[in-house]
C-alpha cells in the first residue's frame, strides 16, 4: 500500500515535469538561430510565396498563439506534423521509437549485467592481474569513441570475418517481419518469424556491441567501487567473522549491497546513451529517434525536436523512478 | 581534365573533349518562336533486362510530395527517377560518354509540346499513355498538377515565375488531351524550365485523399510515392530501404534499362565505401571527394568521373564590412591559391573557371574572373586599399568537408598578406538564416545550376535582390542585361549580353570562382550506362549491369 502511494506520487511529479520540458523546448528550440521556412524557399521565391509557407506552417501567428496549438495537440495525443516532411509526428515516431528502444535496451541490459560480474570479480580480486586487467580494459574502452570503434567493429565483423551483415539497417528487408513494434527482433518473436528474427539478431549484434563496450567500460569501475565499500564496510566483515560462507555471504551481503547502489547510475546511463544513441545509429544506419531528432534539430523541425526530446525526458524520469523502487526494494533502509 | 566522362580503376577510359560538351550545351537556349518538343528522338534502347541495380543512398526522402517539400537532394533525386515528367531530356554521346541534352528536350508521355511564336505552348498527351493505378493521363491531370503547383508557392511556382507563368489560369485546358500553357512573354528558357517542371499527379488518385482542410492531399502524397515515371514504386520502408520497379507503362524511348533499383539508406559514408568494396550494392552515392579517392584501385570498384557545372565560389559582400570595397576585393583575388584548392581539397578532380559563369555554360568567357594567385599583388592592393589589418568571417557549411579545408587554405594563404580568416562552420538553419540577414563578410558556397543558362543563373545569384545573390551584388548594368534576355530569344544576342555582364563582374569581383569539381560516382566494375545530368541529379533509368 506504502509502496502503491510512493508509486502514485512520483508519478504524479512527472506531470510538471513533462511540463517544464514542453515549455522549455517550445521556447529554446525557437530562440536557436535558423527558419524552418529557408528549407522552402527557391531562388524565385517572392516574399509572398515565404509568407504563404509560413501559413502553411502555421509559423506566421504569435509565439503564444503557436504553444496553445501545440499543447492542445499534446492533450489530445496530436504530437503534431514535421515540417520537413509533412508527415504527422506520430507516424514518423512510430518507425523511429522502437528501434531505438531495442538498441538501448538491449545494449544497456547486456552491459549492466557484464558490468557487475567483472566489476564484483574485479573487487574480489583487488590488485591481483584479474583486476588490473579489468580496470586497465574499463580505461580503454571509456576512451574509444563509439563512432570510430563502430567502424572498427564494421571493418572486422562485416569486412574481414564475414560473420555479421554489413552496415545496411536493421534486417534484411526481404525477410523483414510484419511491424507491430518497429523493433524487428521483437516483433519477428512476436510473429514467431524466425528467419526475421535470425537477421534482425545479426543486424543488431555489432551496434550493440558498439554501445555495451562504452557503457560497461564506464559501469564496472562503478560496480568495482561500491562492492570495494560492502568489502570493507562492518556486515560484510561481521558475516565473514561469523562464519557466513558461499551463497550465503555473497549474494545476501556481497551482490544485494552492490546492486542498491547502482540503479541510479544505470539509470543516468540509460539517459545517456538514449541522448547519445545517435552517433551509433549514424555509423549503422540504423535509422532510429537519434537520427531523427539530430536532423530535426540541423534543419529546425520544431515538431520533431519537441517530441523528440519529450520522449527522452519521459524515459529519464521513468527511469529514475524504476531505479528509485528498485533501490528501495534492495535496501531495506530506504522507507518509501 | 578534358574527360568525359571517365571511368577509372576498371581502366576504361570515355574521352570526350571540354570544348565538345560546350558546343553543345551552347544549343542550350535556343527556343525560338515556331520550336517545340516532338516525339523524334530516341535517346537510348528501353527496356529492361530482369537486373538489379544496388545504389547505397545516404539519406530517405524527408517527403514524397514534390510541391511541398523542403529542398532535399535526396528526394529530388528519387523524384526524378519515379514521377512522370511529361517531357525529358534527350542523351547526347559525346566521344563514347553521354550526358543529358539540354537541346534535345522531347516528350515521353506527351505526343509534342510546341509553340508557334514562343510565347503560347501546347501540350499533347499521348494517348493510352497512363498511371500505374490504370487511370489514364488526362490535359485534368496536367491542369489539376499545376494548380496544385501554384497552391504550394513553393518549386514549380518559383521557377516557372523566369517564363512569365504566375497564374493557374495561364494553364488551359483545351481538350481531353490537350493543354496550352500562356506565358506572358516568350522565352528562351521554356523548354529547359518545363523539362524539370512538367511533372504530374494522378488527380483522380489525389482527389480520393483529399479533405476540406488538405485539398491538394499533401499529407497522403508525402507518405506515398506518386510515381508513374521511369519506375515505380514496389515497396518502401521509411527510412531504411526503397525498391523501383521499371514501369511497365513508360512509353517513351528512354525506360529503365534495369528491372530493379534498390536503394538502401547508409547514412555513414564510409560504411558505404565498405559496402561497394565487399560488392553488397553496386553504386555508393554522397562519399566526399576523399573517400571516392581512397577507393581507387578496390578490386572490383570503378570510379565515374564527369566535368560538372557545380561551382565553388565565395561570394564577398559588396554592401557592408570591410568588402564593401571593390578594391579589397580585387586584392583578396589575388590572395586566393586556387591551384592548391584543386590539387589538396579536390585531389585534381576539379576544374577552375575563370568566371562566375560556369565553364561549360553557353556564353561563359575566361575574362570574366582575370585574378591568379599573386600574394604579392595583394599585399600591395591591400595597403593601396587602407586595408592592412583586415579580420574577416569565413563561413561554411558544416556538414561539406571540402568547404572546411577550403576555409583553412583560404584563412593560411589570406595571412600571408595580412588578412586575419576566422573559419566559422555553419549548421543548415544558422547559416540560411545568416544568409537572409545579410551579415556574412565571406562564405564558401555551391551552386549547382538545373538550368544551364546564364539567365536562370543571373536570375538566381546576380540581379540585385536574388536571393541567391549572397555577395549581395548589385550593378543596374548587370539587372538591365538580365531583364532584356527575359525575351531575347537569338543566341548570338544573348551571349553578346552575357559577355558585358562577365565584364562587370571582372571589375566588381563579387565572387571568387574556385573550383568546377568534377561529379564523381563510385560503382562496381559491372556497372554502366551513366549519363552525367546537368542538374545533379542522377537518373537511373539508363543504368545497365554488364
Amino acid at each position: 500500500m506504502r509502496l502503491a502511494r510512493y508509486l502514485g506520487l512520483r508519478l504524479a511529479l512527472i506531470v510538471p515535469v513533462l511540463l517544464g520540458v514542453i515549455v522549455l523546448t517550445f521556447l529554446v528550440v525557437r530562440v536557436l538561430p535558423g527558419d524552418p521556412v529557408q528549407a522552402f524557399v527557391t531562388p524565385s521565391s517572392t516574399e509572398e510565396d515565404i509568407q504563404a509557407i509560413r501559413e502553411r506552417l502555421g509559423l506566421d501567428v504569435p509565439i503564444w498563439q503557436q504553444f496553445a496549438v501545440y499543447f492542445g495537440g499534446l492533450v489530445t495525443g496530436d504530437f503534431g506534423t514535421s515540417i520537413q516532411s509533412g508527415v504527422p509526428i506520430s507516424v514518423e515516431l512510430s518507425t523511429r521509437i522502437g528501434p531505438t528502444f531495442e538498441l538501448v535496451f538491449t545494449a544497456v541490459a547486456i552491459a549492466v549485467v557484464i558490468s557487475v560480474i567483472l566489476g564484483i570479480w574485479s573487487a574480489l580480486r583487488v590488485n591481483r592481474p584479474v583486476d588490473h586487467t579489468v580496470r586497465v580494459g574499463s580505461l580503454v574502452g571509456t576512451a574509444l569513441p563509439e563512432f570510430w570503434l563502430g567502424l572498427i567493429l564494421i571493418v572486422i565483423g562485416y569486412q574481414q570475418l564475414h560473420w555479421f551483415p554489413g552496415p545496411t539497417g536493421r534486417v534484411d528487408r526481404d525477410l523483414a517481419p510484419t511491424p507491430i513494434t518497429g523493433a524487428e527482433a521483437i516483433d519477428a518473436l512476436l510473429t514467431l518469424n524466425w528467419p526475421a528474427f535470425g537477421s534482425a539478431f545479426m543486424h543488431l549484434v555489432l551496434p550493440v556491441l558498439t554501445i555495451v563496450i562504452g557503457v560497461s567500460a564506464s559501469l564496472v569501475r562503478s560496480v568495482r567501487a561500491a562492492a570495494l565499500e560492502i568489502l570493507a564496510a562492518q556486515p560484510w566483515q561481521a558475516a565473514r567473522a561469523h562464519g557466513v560462507r558461499g551463497g550465503a555471504l555473497y549474494s545476501g551481503y556481497l551482490i544485494r549491497g552492490t546492486l542498491s547502489r547502482i540503479p541510479t547510475l544505470i539509470a543516468i546511463v540509460l539517459g545517456n546513451v538514449l541522448g547519445g544513441v545517435v552517433l551509433v545509429e549514424y555509423v549503422f544506419s540504423w535509422q532510429g529517434m537519434g537520427q531523427w531528432l539530430l536532423r530535426g534539430l540541423l534543419v529546425r523541425d520544431y515538431p520533431v525536436v519537441q517530441t523528440g526530446v519529450l520522449i527522452i525526458a519521459l524515459v529519464y524520469a521513468i527511469a529514475y523512478l524504476i531505479a528509485d523502487l528498485i533501490h528501495a526494494i534492495l535496501d531495506p533502509r530506504v522507507r518509501l | 581534365m578534358n574527360q568525359f566522362p571517365t571511368k577509372r580503376g576498371s581502366r576504361r577510359l570515355i574521352t570526350a573533349g571540354a570544348a565538345a560538351l560546350t558546343a553543345g550545351a551552347l544549343a542550350l537556349t535556343g527556343c525560338a518562336a515556331g520550336t517545340g518538343t516532338t516525339p523524334t528522338s530516341a535517346p537510348t534502347e528501353g527496356g529492361s533486362d530482369s537486373s538489379e541495380l544496388r545504389v547505397a543512398i545516404t539519406s530517405y526522402p524527408s517527403s514524397w510530395d514534390q510541391d511541398f517539400v523542403a529542398f532535399d537532394l535526396s528526394a529530388l533525386t528519387m523524384f526524378k527517377n519515379v514521377y512522370p515528367y511529361l517531357i525529358d531530356y534527350g542523351i547526347k554521346d559525346v566521344d563514347g560518354g553521354q550526358i543529358l541534352d539540354g537541346s534535345n528536350i522531347f516528350p515521353t508521355f506527351a505526343e509534342s509540346f510546341t509553340s508557334e511564336d514562343g510565347q503560347n505552348w501546347t501540350l499533347v498527351i499521348k494517348e493510352g499513355a497512363t498511371f500505374p493505378s490504370g487511370n489514364p493521363i488526362t490535359a485534368e491531370d496536367v491542369k489539376w498538377s499545376k494548380d496544385r503547383a501554384f497552391a504550394a508557392s513553393a518549386n514549380v511556382a518559383g521557377v516557372y515565375r523566369l517564363i512569365g507563368l504566375t497564374d493557374p489560369s495561364q494553364v488551359e485546358v483545351v481538350d481531353e488531351r490537350t493543354v496550352v500553357f500562356h506565358q506572358e512573354w516568350p522565352s528562351a528558357l521554356t523548354e529547359q524550365i518545363q523539362a524539370i517542371s512538367l511533372f504530374i499527379y494522378d488527380s483522380k488518385l489525389l482527389q480520393e485523399h483529399a479533405t476540406a482542410d488538405d485539398p491538394w492531399a499533401a499529407e497522403w502524397v508525402a507518405q506515398n510515392p506518386a510515381d508513374g515515371g521511369y519506375f515505380v514504386v514496389d515497396s518502401f520502408t521509411p527510412g531504411q530501404e526503397i525498391v523501383l520497379k521499371a514501369n511497365p507503362a513508360y512509353i517513351a524511348d528512354n525506360a529503365a534499362n534495369v528491372e530493379t533499383v534498390r536503394f538502401t539508406i547508409v547514412s555513414d559514408t564510409a560504411s558505404a565505401a565498405v559496402l561497394l568494396r565487399e560488392g553488397d550494392v553496386d553504386v555508393a552515392y554522397g562519399l566526399s571527394t576523399n573517400e571516392i579517392l581512397d577507393l581507387e584501385g578496390a578490386d572490383g570498384v570503378s570510379i565515374i568521373s564527369s566535368p560538372s557545372n557545380n561551382m565553388v565560389y565565395i561570394p564577398m559582400n559588396t554592401q557592408s564590412g570591410p568588402l564593401a570595397d571593390a578594391k579589397v576585393r580585387e586584392a583578396l583575388a589575388y590572395a586566393v591559391p586556387y591551384e592548391q584548392i584543386i590539387s589538396t581539397v579536390y585531389g585534381g578532380e576539379a576544374r577552375r573557371p575563370q568566371s562566375f559563369i560556369p565553364i561549360d555554360m553557353p556564353g561563359y568567357t575566361e575574362a570574366g574572373f582575370p585574378y591568379e594567385t599573386d600574394s604579392a599583388k595583394a599585399a600591395e592592393l591591400l595597403a593601396a586599399a587602407g586595408a592592412g589589418d583586415l579580420a574577416l568571417e569565413l563561413v561554411y557549411p558544416a556538414e561539406d568537408g571540402a568547404a572546411e579545408q577550403i576555409a583553412i587554405l583560404i584563412q593560411a594563404a589570406f595571412g600571408e598578406v595580412g588578412v586575419t580568416v576566422t573559419p566559422t562552420p555553419l549548421d543548415p538553419a544558422t547559416l540560411g538564416e545568416r544568409r537572409a540577414a545579410k551579415d556574412i563578410d565571406m562564405q564558401v558556397a555551391t551552386g549547382q545550376q538545373w538550368v544551364n543558362d546564364v539567365e536562370y543563373l543571373a536570375n538566381n545569384a546576380l540581379v540585385t535582390g536574388a536571393y541567391l545573390n549572397y555577395a549581395e551584388y548589385s550593378n543596374p548594368v548587370v539587372d538591365e542585361a538580365v531583364a532584356s534576355a527575359r525575351t531575347i530569344t537569338d543566341d548570338a544576342e544573348r551571349e553578346a549580353l552575357w559577355l558585358d555582364v562577365q565584364e562587370q563582374l571582372a571589375a566588381d569581383v563579387p565572387y571568387i570562382p574556385l573550383a568546377q569539381p568534377n561529379f564523381l560516382l563510385p560503382v562496381r566494375s559491372d556497372v554502366a550506362g551513366f549519363v552525367y545530368p546537368l542538374d545533379g541529379l542522377v537518373r537511373y533509368n539508363t543504368f545497365t549491369i554488364e
